[in-house]
């Protein structure tokens, strides 16, 4: 305990602002989110995010990892402005999306979440039928024509790998479903927006293995078309699915690196502590 | 048990105490249970005598021949301990109920072979009688039951005092000069029917032995007699059957070829004929005004049991009319008597054959079980409450009569009735009268109307503004206001009724009168208004619109409102001169025949909304607020905006609770009492006219239980309306539940 104490105040020495996190990897990469000196605060007293700085690549999947708390999902929301719906909370820094500050004035949030899209930890399917689940993102944003929207849920459960197995029943209540193909009717509800983003707040952390292993599956298809956010507390499956991994504690970006590097040779000992196990 | 044993003593400490809380809470829920369905069986128990049938026991037989003559006339005092006959001898025999011989004997001062023809009863409250023999005298006396406590007890000692002896006027005197002359019998009187009003005024209408029709008023304060002879209305035709109303004031006679006529005597000095009509079952053979003096009771030669009564006409005439038709006898019928405390009638036919009859209803009540000999007179207590019939032999039944609430039939209670004195049949409530003749109206329908009526206003009025500001409050408000908002609109709910119901009929109902066209202004500008705000919100660049922090929107329609106020307020008159001539309450009321009252269901609908909001918002506001915000940010995430939300996920998933809410706020408005009691004019009308008042159950029961005899038929009537307001509440409650259960299950499993 001693040593993790000493070790956590060691790390938010050397994680300093003033000591720029590399970006190195990202060379050849075109950014699509980038936040510079971001604080976040649940509320005067509670600072989330410190000073955080991140670019995530085009067409890629890009993992959050770090101990409970360490305000990762915090990250991922303020990058489709969900943090906004928690009263008192305020944030300071920029979030820049495809080089657009969204958190300035004049910004729409129902665009933006169109665009970037997200899906929960828990799968939050509505009380509705498969079909209106997959076709309430295109109808609250003014589709209305039948076949459109027919064809949306369909190419969109397609492509979350769900279509084989509703499409007997896409009448049926989405709360029939089992637990991983609700959350992958969450993913294609999300797809039939059409965002360019897709941010993932542990998908697969309340399913079984079986379950995960599909979800996994369907994100590696996914990132051929969409940059993919994911926070997750599962090593390996950090290491399986992503291409770009960001380490953070204690409310900072502590290193952000390939996968591969931070997985096999991580150049903060934080970072390396964290992967082998010794804390978490 | 080792293990009880092995326990620490702290533990079974704990499980003592964890038994008897259990115990505890076990009692409380069954009491509560317990003890709804006591007060359940208590209102039903209260209120199941009125479904009962009149029931007869026979009480008394008394089977000795007393004397060869033929009883005309019977009577019993009020305890049915003392009854009396007379016969055509002209003799009053007294019996004792309870003796096997008679009492003692009077007689009417006859003269030799005088013999009694004819007998009629003529008041509500005493025994009193006329006599007409065939010697043409008529002879009015009382027979008089007094009480006495001197000796062991109490005793009835009955008495007969003659009060007036007269002679009916000779034959042909004043009917037609060629009768008179052909006349050689002594005059005899062959119908008598009598009456004496409250004045002591008497009537007295007779047929002679010519056939001719007569009636003598003797006006008691001027002590001056008036004769009337009648014939000249009769045609060919003979007098079958007379019948004086209890007050004296209408003559109906029968005629044999089926035409009934109906004379007014309350003009003493004359009698009129105001309405001629025939009838289609054979001649009248007995005829009987009933209690109220409105219908007449037919018995026809053919056994045919009707009861009759005038009814306005448009031309503003009051014409017969039959209202009632009951089982029919099989001979004709030879008697009927009516009761002197409500609607219910005797009639005996020729055979012996007897029958208990309510007007009201048209139900025919009792079968007499069929007597060996035929019945010769036949009465009913005094209370009402015991019917004597004596059969030629003198043989006595007495019947002991169990109908205590004829008037309360399923139909009378639910369906329409057709009332005395109405133009046709109608849902009416009124419970009281000026008299005792009155009879009770007691039709639950406007009861159930007025608190429907009152119910729809609170919700039209509550529902939208509670719904919408759960919504608001739930979905929209910024923390800072919704933590205002919610503990102020629960204080509203613990405003006492009666003081709601006291501001909305001593101070808002009079305002509302004063500003009631600027309140209908009001109502179709602020919508108007409001669309124009929005108009112009949108036309606001919207770098400025989004710096108003989200929820905070709703301090511009302070504005908003408060110029719909002052336009509506200024613009009032102008609108009420120049769209209603000046007056709007004169303009409803000749236009549409629509009548203004100060307390109108207006005011009830916004008081008792007042009093409904709480709890619809309340419930409802939870229910927004339960559901998940999981499903919200699911909603807001793919890019729907909050109304978005709110419409689409929000309320579905919260409409269990949102039903429920409205079914409790429903439930609140059914059961309120003090408001509509306050705040209407309480008329039991059914008219949904929103400018009038109503009568709710609720209400009515309050105004009405303390001045309802215990066990009456008003007094068990109310515990019936109790009942039904606690059926509808149950039924409300369950049903809300159940619903709201199947929407939850449906929408809300998470």
């Amino acid at each position: 305990m001693e040593m993790l104490q000493k070790d956590m105040e060691k790390m938010a020495e050397t994680a300093h602002p003033e000591i720029p996190v590399e970006f190195s990897a990202l060379a050849g990469e075109r950014i699509v989110i980038e936040t510079t000196e971001l604080d976040f605060y649940y509320s005067a007293e509670s600072h989330a995010l410190k000073k955080v700085n991140i670019r995530i690549p085009y067409r890629k999947v890009t993992a959050f990892i770090g101990p409970s708390g360490c305000g990762k999902s915090t990250l991922l929301r303020c990058f489709n402005r969900m943090n906004d719906l928690i009263p008192g909370s305020f944030l300071e820094g920029k979030v820049l999306i495809e080089g657009e500050d969204i958190y300035k004035n004049g910004i729409r949030l129902e665009e933006l979440r169109k665009k970037v899209g997200m899906v929960f930890q828990k799968s939050n399917p509505f009380p509705m039928s498969v079909w209106e689940n997959v076709a309430f993102g295109p109808r609250v944003n003014g589709i209305t024509n039948k076949s459109e929207l027919e064809e949306m849920v369909e190419s969109s459960l397609k492509q979350a790998d769900l279509w084989k197995e509703v499409k007997d029943r896409l009448q049926a209540s989405a709360l029939d479903l089992s637990g991983g193909q609700q959350q992958r009717l969450c993913i294609a509800r999300t797809l039939a927006n059409k965002p360019d983003i897709i941010l993932m707040d542990e998908p697969a952390s309340a399913l079984d293995p079986i379950s995960t292993g599909k979800i996994e599956e369907t994100i590696n298809e996914l990132k051929e078309e969409y940059t993919i956010v994911i926070v997750t507390h599962n090593m390996q499956q950090a290491g399986r699915i992503s291409d770009y991994t960001a380490f953070m504690m204690l409310g900072e970006m502590v290193e952000f690196d390939t996968t591969k590097k931070i997985f096999t040779n991580p150049r903060e000992k934080m970072t390396e502590d964290y992967i082998t196990g010794r804390f978490g | 048990m080792l293990q009880t044993e092995t326990k620490p003593k702290h533990y079974q400490k704990v499980i003592r105490a964890d038994r008897w809380a259990r115990r505890l809470i076990t009692f409380g829920g069954y009491g509560i249970i317990a003890s709804i369905v006591a007060i359940l069986l208590f209102l039903a128990y209260q209120s199941l005598p009125l479904a009962k049938n009149a029931a007869i026991k026979t009480l008394f037989t008394f089977p000795a021949s007393q004397g060869p003559s033929k009883a005309l006339l019977t009577g019993i005092d009020p305890f049915q301990e003392i009854f009396y006959i007379l016969d055509e001898a002209g003799h009053v025999q007294f019996y004792q109920t309870a003796g096997t011989k008679p009492l003692s004997e009077a007689q009417l001062p006859l003269s030799g072979n005088e013999k009694i023809l004819a007998a009629a009863k003529g008041s509500l409250s005493s025994e009193l009688f006329a006599a007409g023999t065939d010697s043409g005298r008529i002879i009015t006396a009382e027979v008089r039951f007094q009480l006495d406590y001197s000796e062991s007890g109490r005793a009835v000692i009955p008495s007969l005092s003659v009060k007036e002896i007269w002679k009916i006027p000779a034959a042909g005197k004043a009917a037609s000069s060629n009768a008179a002359s052909s006349d050689t019998l002594p005059d005899h009187v062959e119908k008598l029917a009598f009456s004496q009003n409250e004045d002591g005024s008497r009537f007295y209408a007779w047929v002679d032995h010519q056939g001719a029709l007569w009636v003598r008023s003797y006006d008691a304060e001027e002590e001056v007699d008036y004769l009337h002879p009648l014939s000249q209305y009769l045609g060919e035709s003979s007098v079958t059957a007379l019948t004086i109303s209890n007050h004296g004031e209408n003559l109906v006679a029968a005629a044999a070829n089926g035409i009934m006529r109906w004379f007014d005597l309350k003009d003493l000095e004359k009698a009129a004929l105001r309405d001629e009509w025939s009838i289609s079952n054979g001649p009248a053979s007995a005829l009987s005004y009933l209690l109220g003096d409105q219908a007449v009771a037919i018995g026809t030669a053919a056994g045919a049991v009707e009861v009759w009564f005038p009814v306005r006409t448009p031309s503003n005439l009051m014409k017969f009319r039959q209202i009632h038709s009951f089982r029919s006898h099989s001979a004709a019928v030879a008697q009927i008597y009516h009761s002197s405390r409500n609607r219910d009638f005797l009639t005996i036919d020729a055979e012996g054959a007897a029958q208990l009859h309510y007007s009201t209803t048209g139900k025919t009540e009792v079968q007499f079980p069929r007597p060996e000999f035929s019945i010769a007179a036949g009465a009913f207590a005094p209370k009402s409450d015991g019917i004597l019939l004596v059969d030629a032999q003198k043989r006595f039944t007495l019947f002991r009569l169990d109908n205590p609430h004829p008037e309360s039939t399923v139909k009378a209670l639910f369906g329409k009735v057709w009332y005395e004195g109405y133009p046709g049949p109608e849902f009416v409530w009124q419970s009281t009268g000026g008299s005792d003749e009155f009879e009770s109206k007691l039709s639950l329908i406007p009861l159930i109307f007025g608190t429907l009526k009152g119910t729809l206003y609170a919700l039209l009025f509550s529902v939208p503004i509670a719904l919408l500001a759960a919504i608001y409050v739930s979905q929209f408000a910024p923390f800072r206001l919704s933590r205002i908002v919610k503990p102020t609109v629960e204080i509203m709910a613990a405003l006492p009724s009666v003081v709601i119901g006291f501001l909305a009929g001593l101070y808002f109902s009079p305002l509302f009168e004063q500003y009631l066209m600027s309140t209908f202004v009001f109502l179709i500008l602020l919508p108007l208004i409001f669309l124009a705000g929005v108009a112009a919100w949108r036309a606001v660049p919207e770098s400025y619109r989004m710096k108003i922090r989200p929820g905070f929107e709703v301090l511009f329609i302070i504005p908003v409102i408060l110029i719909a106020l002052q336009a509506s307020a200024s613009l009032g008159h102008p609108v009420e001169n120049f769209l209603f001539r000046g007056n709007f309450q004169q303009w409803l009321y000749t236009t549409w025949g629509i009548t203004y009252e100060t307390r109108n269901s207006f005011v009830v609908g916004f008081a008792l909304g007042f009093a409904v909001i709480p709890i619809i918002f309340t419930v409802s506001e939870d229910a927004l607020s339960n559901v998940p915000k999981s499903l919200t940010s699911a909603s807001l995430a793919l890019g729907a905006s909050r109304w978005q939300t709110v419409r689409r996920v929000v309320i579905p998933a919260a409409s269990g609770g949102i039903f429920a809410a409205i079914m409790l706020g429903l439930g609140r408005a059914v059961g309120e009492t003090m408001i509509v009691l306050m705040a209407t004019g309480n008329t039991p009308i059914i008219d949904f006219n929103p400018f009038n008042g109503f009568r709710a159950m609720s209400a009515c029961i309050a105004v009405e239980i303390p001045e309802a005899p215990v066990g009456g038929t008003l007094y068990r009537v109310l515990f019936l309306t109790a009942l039904l307001l606690f059926v509808f509440t149950f039924v409300l409650n369950t049903l809300s539940s159940l619903v709201g259960e199947r929407l939850r299950k449906k929408y809300a499993r998470f």
